[in-house]
């Protein structure tokens, strides 16, 4: 089919073509390249020439970020939060998808939609009420300050990948289980939870990269250091008075990006599904 | 639809999940609308004005700049992913090979953390030392371009509103691809043989055929866009002035700045409501058009 429309096409629009794409393509990656060398600098080179490519290859940066700050201890908070969202999400969602899609109630078709229109909900509306309710609480500084919204606002499209993958699950599977005297939970956790393998998958890689960038909640409800998680954790580096050591801020946002570079290029196929659905769907 | 009958197993199943939702998505929403008719500082007591804060918000004038900033940054941002993301989606699928190399590649800006985003852009806006963007400039045109990007009043608007544009063109490019690519090739066959050229082909049937996706994508651009917070926050707070001041940003200073959390309450209600509206426009505007049709 491509050489059909070469033939037909014009080679032209095919070299233009290419040209545009290569060269959306180095707007679009040239920045984080540069990131990743300029954390390779010596300080110096990176204040008088920052953008050739460096004569000498430096680890310092990644010294310094390593041994004099508390990335470590922002890398674990973020790993606690992630990971205990993350478990929250699937089970509460391929939960309430399985009861969506295979229960004979009329109210379904509601309950869908209500929680789909949290897709359109800013979620800048939950700051003042949960940080008043979380101060009331006592529990501002916790990871289950950030936990919360970040489970509620994850919900909705969750639940709309669950659902839409339940109804490719026959009900005849069901049937069956129902005659062999399965009860309800033997028939999610042993029947359909192997079923949903991928759209776990898809749902955890999505909402692991969202959760760890997670800026707003992380500012607005953690102050004390010993509980900030590395995407607020990443300020620390500009200094007292406004200097910014970038070395070490680029040193250390290479850092915190490891673990999300690492699902996406493990999963790629499967966030890219899980972040373009919403549209997809429609 | 639906084969289990049991009520108990079917609360078990449902109602965690939905109470985390009516708790965190909720509750806030309505406890917004409750909190915009106090007047709080955080230590007083809490005093119910009614309406006045939206009467206060209605002559603030720091807060209609905010807005009319909010459209400018949301006209730069959906322009930016909408329609460059449909151009490059178009052009890849004129690409025979590495498309899936390309395609992963655009996507990384999307998956890296907002504050890298604003380090990186903070670096190349910057002037002292130069960055990027003024060592261009100087490239360019002798120096006379070189300016401090985010402190001069009239560019820090599209310099807060570009790298959230930049940061999401690949999703909205994949959005676009996989739908291109799954139209069905007969139709497209048929007007082939009708005597389409490609042009024609790609805006007289390929698009009007995407055109759900397109709405959907527009909706999630343009509530994104409503919603935009971190860059902005992080780049400038607003600054100089309120020159790059967004709805979010000022809701965010008077509750946590000013502790004036009724007022900031009623500013988020009007984000909330605004979503709203725009979801609702775009909904008309495609049913009236497929009316047309």
């Amino acid at each position: 089919m491509h050489t059909k429309r070469l033939k037909n096409g014009n080679l032209i629009t095919t070299i233009l073509f290419n040209t545009l794409v290569i060269g959306f393509l180095f707007i679009q990656i040239y920045p984080i390249v540069w990131l990743f060398v300029a954390s390779l600098k010596p300080g110096l080179e990176l204040v008088s020439q920052p953008f050739a490519l460096p004569d000498s290859i430096t680890l310092d940066n990644y010294r310094r970020v390593l041994s004099k700050s508390n990335i470590w201890i922002y890398m674990k908070n973020s790993m606690v939060v992630t990971g205990q969202a993350l478990i929250l999400i699937v089970f509460l969602s391929a939960w309430a998808g399985f009861a969506i899609s295979k229960y004979r109630f009329k109210v379904n078709r509601l309950i869908l939609s209500f929680f789909t229109m949290g897709i359109m909900i800013p979620i800048q509306v939950t700051l003042i009420p949960l940080f008043i309710f979380y101060s009331k609480m006592n529990i501002l500084n916790t990871s289950i300050s950030l936990i919360l919204p970040q489970v509620g606002f994850a919900l909705p499209i969750s639940i709309m990948l669950f659902v839409s993958f339940f109804k490719f699950i026959p009900d005849e599977i069901i049937e069956a289980a129902i005659v062999d005297g399965a009860n309800d939970l033997i028939i999610f956790f042993g029947l359909m939870l192997p079923l949903i393998r991928n759209t776990v998958i898809t749902v955890l890689s999505m909402y692991s990269i969202f959760i760890w960038n997670d800026f707003i909640f992380a500012n607005t409800f953690i102050s004390d250091s010993a509980r900030k998680t590395v995407s607020i954790g990443l300020q620390d580096y500009i200094g007292a008075y406004g200097n910014i050591d970038w070395g070490a801020t680029f040193g250390a946002i290479c850092i915190s990006l490891i673990p999300p570079f690492a699902v996406y290029f493990l999963l790629n196929k499967w966030v890219i599904a899980g972040m373009t659905a919403g549209a997809a769907k429609g | 639809m639906g084969i289990l009958k049991s009520k108990k197993y079917y609360l078990t199943f449902l109602l965690p999940g939905l109470c985390f939702y009516l708790f965190s998505v909720f509750y806030p929403i309505l406890e917004s609308l409750r909190l915009s008719m106090y007047q709080w500082n955080g230590i007083k007591d809490w005093k119910f004005i009614g309406i006045q804060n939206y009467e206060v918000l209605y002559r603030d004038r720091v807060f209609w700049i905010a807005v009319i900033n909010n459209l400018k940054y949301l006209a730069i941002v959906v322009g930016m992913q909408v329609f460059i993301g449909l151009l490059v989606a178009i052009m890849l699928t004129g690409i025979g090979k590495s498309r899936n190399l390309i395609k992963t590649l655009y996507y990384i800006p999307s998956i890296i953390t907002t504050i890298a985003i604003s380090q990186l852009f903070r670096s190349i806006y910057s002037i002292e030392p130069m960055g990027l963007l003024n060592i261009l400039a100087v490239k360019l045109s002798q120096g006379q371009l070189v300016k401090p990007w985010l402190s001069d009043i009239h560019t820090v608007l599209p310099a807060v509103s570009i790298p959230e544009g930049w940061r999401f063109i690949g999703l909205y490019m994949v959005i676009f691809y996989s739908a291109l690519i799954a139209l069905s090739n007969d139709v497209i066959e048929a007007g082939r043989i009708d005597g389409a050229n490609q042009l024609q082909l790609l805006l007289y049937i390929k698009i009007p055929m995407i055109i759900p996706v397109i709405r959907m994508s527009l909706i999630m651009c343009l509530t994104g866009a409503l919603r935009g917070f971190d860059i902005p926050f992080l780049l400038t707070n607003g600054g100089p002035g309120y020159f790059s001041e967004l709805t979010t940003t000022y809701m965010y200073k008077k509750a946590f700045s000013s502790l004036q959390f009724g007022y900031g309450s009623s500013i988020a209600v009007f984000i909330v409501l605004e979503s709203f509206i725009v979801v609702w426009l775009i909904n008309l505007l495609y049913r009236n058009n497929q009316v047309e049709e």
